[in-house]
């Protein structure tokens, strides 16, 4: 048996664990230590054809305001800024080419940039749910979404990386509402 | 030679011998190298259980996938990994068995072991992101499962997860054509991602020859992954992009150049065209890009186009490749394929002529028909038919291009017609002539 093609399996072995499990550390590591940040957003009810369905998470904040002088192109990470307001839902105040040394951020990236402004693209877009849940969520969805409470997105954040840990509306978690709806 | 070709020569044999077409000991000869030929043959894997066990892996991978889809929330995390990662440790096992057991091992079970190994991939991924919600389109998604695929390919020999890989590169592409994508995640680097393959097919000239399917579906990825580039760098920057339609019209045409004159080894080059789709698609678009540019506006965009994508370092690379392609092909006497390439060149040599480029274009294209009709009068190996198709054509575009009455217009069609059908008679008879014999 030849040895460089069981080397090469062996490596694209590791490759195909160690991806998924790269993944899986930095999203852990979030959810157990990062800090909870709430976002008002909007989530309408649509499918992905490899990882079923899901609804799509989009913050309301869509762009933010940039420093004088920062250069940013179309497709730049940079880092933002979040910032809890009094009503308890964070937006971002700033954006900085590396990472800030206080406060919450995550790294993201700029859509496009004009005037002193660049719309952003969160790294989190799709909470995904059960089929048998999604029509109920999509009926919740349209419900819910113009009411002055809004839903909210509970993101965990550390070092700049985020992950989209749960939705809810008044303080109660979304898969609770609507495994109670669907009964 | 397949099997059944040698299995209907060793048929013939005796009778030919009988009828004195062959001494006993050349019959002996013939005999005992296509014996040897058609065990070699019979021992290869069969296409239909190649295809039956890639069909019967992907049924399985697709249906763990949408298993994936359901969205098993009554699990709890860790449960849910288990079922990403159960179904990658079984795949990677048996193919590792595949492996070790070498050469022994069947080509449809090497294929079906990959092909589920891959999916198993796909499926692993699409679990932790459903579980962790992570964002991105399906084009990340794909690229990521392309790029933890490719290896397989290279160690198992896996046409199946080959075909899946070109498939992937292409579809990703396209979606990447949109501007203000940095370089490195456009269908910039489309190019890199198909020399991914080259441990498939290693050596130059390749020691290895690709099978027909491969080979068309190689053809068409390179013609998407290769054209979304060109769509790519055919966008104007600002705040509101545009794109240039003509430049990338002879970009496109460059691409088809390029690929018509793709270097062939020996047994390549005098394999049939149709086994060549490179050459077949190739050809295809660069008649139909010239015969449209026998009309004067298309001729004008031509021109116009060109001028805007010399300034695009992309077109320098294809016309540098281009040049290298040039000169192998010329080193090989390619002659039929070096002349259909040369149109599109024929704007930038014409470009003194810019004005004339229609006229240009309608010349050199009469100048291939002739030329393809003449080769064969001399003995040469021509294409006689297509070439007579090429002048009519010409002539019914500039007929229709005139301002001649309809009652001529009309008139010349039938003419037309007539000389064409007269022409693939004398072609029928000419071919039904027996050949002298040599002196």
């Amino acid at each position: 048996m030849k040895t460089l093609p069981l080397f090469i399996f062996g490596l694209a072995a590791i490759a195909q664990w160690a991806v998924p499990l790269a993944q899986i550390r930095a999203h852990e590591q979030t959810l157990a230590q990062g800090t909870l940040i709430k976002l008002k957003c909007a989530a309408p009810d649509p499918y992905d054809p490899l990882r079923g369905r899901f609804l799509a998470v989009r913050p309301e904040q869509r762009d933010a305001t940039l420093p004088e002088g920062m250069k940013v192109e179309r497709g730049m990470h940079v880092f933002a800024t979040l910032t809890t307001g009094a009503d308890g839902l964070a937006t971002i105040t700033h954006v900085s080419l590396t990472p800030p040394a206080s406060g919450d951020f995550i790294r993201l990236k700029t859509g496009y940039v004009y005037d002193r402004k660049a719309t952003i693209q969160w790294p989190f877009d799709r909470f995904y749910i059960n089929e048998k849940l999604a029509p109920e969520a999509d009926k919740w969805f349209a419900e819910n979404i113009r009411g002055t409470k809004g839903i909210i997105a509970e993101v965990r954040v550390l070092d700049g990386h985020a992950v989209l840990a749960d939705l809810s509306l008044d303080g109660r978690p979304f898969r609770e509402i609507l495994k109670e709806r669907v009964k | 030679m397949n099997s059944s070709h040698h299995r209907w020569l060793l048929e013939q044999l005796p009778q030919w011998e009988r009828d004195g077409l062959l001494t006993t000991d050349a019959a002996r000869t013939l005999r005992e190298r296509h014996t040897a030929q058609q065990a070699a043959a019979d021992a290869q894997p069969g296409v239909a259980q190649i295809i039956m066990g890639s069909l019967g892996a992907l049924l399985i991978g697709a249906g763990l996938i949408a298993v994936i889809g359901y969205n098993w929330d009554d699990f709890s995390r860790p449960m849910r990994l288990l079922f990403a990662f159960v179904p990658l440790l079984v795949t990677q096992i048996a193919s590792f068995r595949v492996l070790q057991r070498g050469e022994a091992a069947a080509a449809w079970v090497r294929e079906t072991a990959a092909l589920l190994q891959a999916l198993a991939t796909g499926a692993c991924i699409a679990i932790v992101s459903q579980i962790y919600n992570l964002g991105g389109e399906w084009p990340d998604f794909l690229f990521w499962w392309m790029l933890l695929s490719l290896p397989l390919v290279w160690v198992m020999r896996s046409q199946a997860v080959a075909i899946f890989y070109l498939v992937a590169i292409a579809t990703w592409s396209v979606n990447q054509i949109e501007h203000g994508n940095p370089w490195h995640d456009s269908a910039l680097i489309y190019p890199v991602l198909l020399l991914g393959l080259l441990p498939f097919w290693p050596g130059w000239p390749p020691k290895q020859t690709l099978s027909v399917s491969v080979r068309w579906v190689m053809t068409i990825s390179a013609i998407f992954g290769l054209c979304s580039a060109a769509v790519f760098v055919c966008e104007t920057s600002g705040l509101f992009p545009r794109f240039q339609f003509s430049t990338a019209m002879w970009l496109w045409t460059l691409t088809a150049a390029a690929l018509t004159l793709f270097p062939l080894n020996q047994t390549a080059f005098e394999e049939p065209t149709r086994r060549k789709p490179q050459v077949v698609l190739g050809s295809l678009w660069l008649f139909g890009y010239g015969l449209a540019a026998t009309f004067h506006e298309v001729g004008d965009d031509v021109a116009g186009g060109m001028k805007h994508a010399l300034h695009l370092p992309w077109c320098w690379g294809l016309l540098a490749v281009l040049a290298v392609f040039v000169l192998l092909a010329l080193k090989q006497r390619r002659w039929a394929v070096l002349s259909i390439a040369s149109i599109a060149l024929l704007p930038l040599v014409a470009f003194p002529f810019e004005r004339l480029l229609s006229w240009v274009f309608t010349l050199h294209l009469a100048a291939i028909g002739l030329t393809l009709i003449l080769l064969d009068f001399s003995g040469r190996r021509g294409a006689p038919r297509f070439g007579a198709l090429l002048l009519s054509v010409l002539i019914i575009l500039r007929m229709a291009d005139s301002h001649f009455s309809l009652l001529a217009k009309g008139i010349g069609f039938i003419i037309v017609g007539v000389a064409f059908l007269a022409f693939n008679l004398l072609m029928s008879r000419r071919a039904r002539q027996p050949a002298l014999p040599s002196a």
